[in-house]
């Protein structure tokens, strides 16, 4: 597992997240709350405003990584295509950390 | 031996386009180009020897095997410069119009001045890559500082081997080693899930 294979330091502070890594940032939150987030979650954990939350969770279900199930209390969870990703992109992750470069 | 590093070269720059067409970060575009380059000269290196073996070195096609050689020279040379840049361009934002200007200058006939300049490329990203294990502590990050360190030893020996012969054969020793380090971290990458 890649949490295994860096310390928490690891990372040099960015002055603002990529697109992708918000991305990344949200799924990780889901995958943590062993696939059923609740916004508020996703809020807190991924660090992003409200407006911001609702516009990046609309952009991941429309590119079907995330699906979203609850009328009221809504809940969302990875997408067997949004699995396949978040192990892709933690493959590259971890080749591009080996080297030294940030993602 | 250099197949076997043409193989690895190739690899690495497969595995650094898929991370380049998934995050779309400039760094790993240029890592995938600088093995690209690493591997075509050794290819490009390896198939002169071949023919030169195969022909039982007549004369014809001698002039294949020093041909190889500096192709393939030349190609690690612009393969290690663009490896530089990316480390220089990640930490200072160096503008891309001021190393295109000095990339001429990269452009020697093969002798040891610029076997030199290999060297000391190799050592610039061996000391990168050791920045980076000793802030990460991966043993991917160790892999891949072992890799370029193995690279840079072996230049050092290429250069040894002029005055020294037997140090050819240690030199491709240490080169086969440093790939098959990559290759190891490859290995360990994939394994990622």
């Amino acid at each position: 597992m890649m949490a295994s294979e860096q310390s928490p330091n690891a990372k040099p502070p960015a002055k603002y997240r990529s697109q992708l890594r918000i991305y990344v940032d949200i799924m990780l939150v889901i995958q943590r709350e062993n696939n059923e987030a609740k916004p508020t979650r996703i809020l807190y954990g991924a660090n992003l405003s409200h407006d911001r939350l609702v516009k990046y969770l609309e952009e991941l279900r429309q590119l079907g990584v995330i699906h979203e199930s609850g009328t009221e209390d809504k809940v969302y969870s990875l997408t067997q295509k949004g699995i396949e990703f978040m192990n892709n992109f933690r493959r590259v992750e971890s080749f591009a950390n080996a080297f030294g470069f940030r993602i | 031996m250099e197949f076997i590093a043409f193989a690895i070269a190739l690899a690495v720059a497969y595995q650094a386009l898929k991370g380049y067409r998934l995050s779309k970060e400039r760094t790993l575009l240029y890592l995938n180009l600088s093995f690209m380059l690493l591997g075509a000269g050794l290819l490009i290196d390896s198939l002169a020897n071949l023919v030169v073996l195969l022909t039982r070195f007549h004369r014809a096609f001698l002039f294949l095997s020093p041909l190889g050689y500096t192709m393939n020279f030349v190609a690690q040379l612009l393969a290690y410069a663009l490896l530089v840049f990316a480390y220089v361009e990640q930490t200072r934002n160096v503008d891309i119009q001021i190393a295109m200007a000095v990339a001429p200058v990269l452009f020697f006939e093969h002798n040891a001045v610029t076997e030199l300049i290999l060297i000391f490329l190799l050592v610039y990203i061996s000391a990168q890559t050791a920045i980076n294990y000793s802030m990460n502590k991966s043993r991917n990050a160790l892999l891949v500082f072992g890799a370029f360190a193995s690279l840079a030893v072996s230049h050092l020996f290429f250069l040894i081997f002029t005055l020294v012969p037997v140090f050819f054969a240690f030199a491709h020793i240490a080169q086969l080693f440093g790939f098959l380090l990559l290759l190891a971290m490859l290995f360990r990458v994939n394994q990622t899930s």
